[in-house]
C-alpha cells in the first residue's frame, strides 16, 4: 500500500499543528502575528491532504493559499493597519457567550462522531490519481469547471471596481 | 473509531476555531482570516471522505479544487470591500460600523 492507510502518529503531529496554529489566529493579539499563524495552519492542512493521499491537492494548497490568499490578506493587513489607541480591545462584546457556544458546538460534534458508526469506512485510501481526477473533472464536471472561471473573472473585476480611488468621475 | 472519523473530529474543531474568530474578533481582516480557517475545516472533512468512503471516492477532490477556487475569489473580494470601507471610516474595527443601526 503505497502510503495510502492510516498513520496515528503523523496524523497527531498534524492535527496538534493544525489546531495550535488556528488557536493561533483567533486569539493573537497582533493581525501580523495572526497572519503568520494562518500560514502555519495552511501548511499544516496541506500535509494533512498530503497524508491521506492527495498529493495534487496538497500542491494547490501551498500555491494557493499558503502563496496567493495569505500575499492577499498580508496586503490587506499593510493597507488598513493602525495602531490607534494605547489598549485596543481584540474582542467584541459577545465574546463571552461565544466561547462557551463554540466550546459546546465542538464538544457535541466529538460526542455524536464517538458514539457514532454510521459510516463503513475502510482503513484503505481510496483518492485517485492525478489521471482519475482530471478525466472526472474534463468529463463529468466541465460545466462548472468553466463557471468557477467565470465566478473568478467576475470577482476580479468586482475586487478592481471596489478597491479603485473615487477620483470624481 | 476508524480513520474518517478522526479527521471528521479534526474538521469539527477547527470548524469551531474559525467560527469563535468570527464571531469574537473586532478586527475585519482577523474575520477573514477566521472564515478562510472554516473553509480549511470542511476541505480536511471532503478529503478524508473522498479518500476513506468508498461511495464519495473521487468525488471530493474536485469538490476541494472548487471551494478552493471561491474561497480565492472570495477573500480577494472581502478585502476589497475592506478596504474600500477603511478609506471612508479609517477603521478595519467590526463594532464601528453601524450606520444601520435602527
Amino acid at each position: 500500500m503505497p502510503g495510502g492507510d492510516f498513520h496515528p502518529v503523523f496524523f497527531s503531529i498534524v492535527a496538534a499543528w493544525i489546531l495550535a496554529a488556528g488557536i493561533g489566529v483567533v486569539v493573537s493579539r497582533s493581525v501580523v502575528r495572526a497572519a503568520v499563524s494562518m500560514v502555519f495552519c495552511f501548511l499544516g492542512v496541506a500535509f494533512a491532504f498530503a497524508l491521506m493521499n492527495s498529493a495534487l491537492l496538497a500542491v494547490i494548497q501551498i500555491l494557493i493559499y499558503v502563496g496567493a490568499i495569505s500575499v492577499v490578506i498580508i496586503f490587506g493587513i499593510m493597507l488598513t493597519e493602525p495602531q490607534q489607541g494605547p489598549k485596543p480591545k481584540f474582542f467584541t462584546r459577545q465574546a463571552i457567550w461565544v466561547a462557551p457556544i463554540a466550546v459546546a458546538a465542538a464538544v457535541l460534534i466529538a460526542v455524536v462522531l464517538l458514539s457514532s458508526d454510521l459510516l463503513s469506512a475502510g482503513e484503505t485510501a481510496l483518492n485517485p490519481d492525478l489521471r482519475g481526477t482530471a478525466r472526472l473533472l474534463f468529463n463529468e464536471y466541465v460545466f462548472p469547471f468553466e463557471l468557477v472561471s467565470l465566478v473568478l473573472l467576475a470577482a476580479m473585476v468586482g475586487a478592481i471596481v471596489l478597491a479603485r480611488k473615487d477620483d470624481g468621475r | 473509531m476508524n480513520p474518517v472519523e478522526w479527521y471528521f473530529l479534526l474538521a469539527a474543531l477547527l470548524f469551531c476555531i474559525g467560527a469563535f474568530g468570527v464571531l469574537a474578533r473586532r478586527n475585519l481582516i482577523i474575520i477573514v482570516m477566521s472564515l478562510e480557517l472554516m473553509l480549511n475545516a470542511v476541505n480536511i472533512a471532503l478529503v478524508a471522505a473522498a479518500n476513506f468512503i468508498p461511495a464519495a471516492a473521487g468525488k471530493g477532490t474536485l469538490f476541494v479544487l472548487f471551494v478552493i477556487t471561491i474561497a480565492a475569489a472570495e477573500v480577494t473580494v472581502g478585502l476589497a470591500i475592506i478596504i474600500a470601507n477603511y478609506r471612508n471610516r479609517r477603521s478595519v474595527k467590526a463594532d464601528e460600523y453601524d450606520e444601520m443601526k435602527g
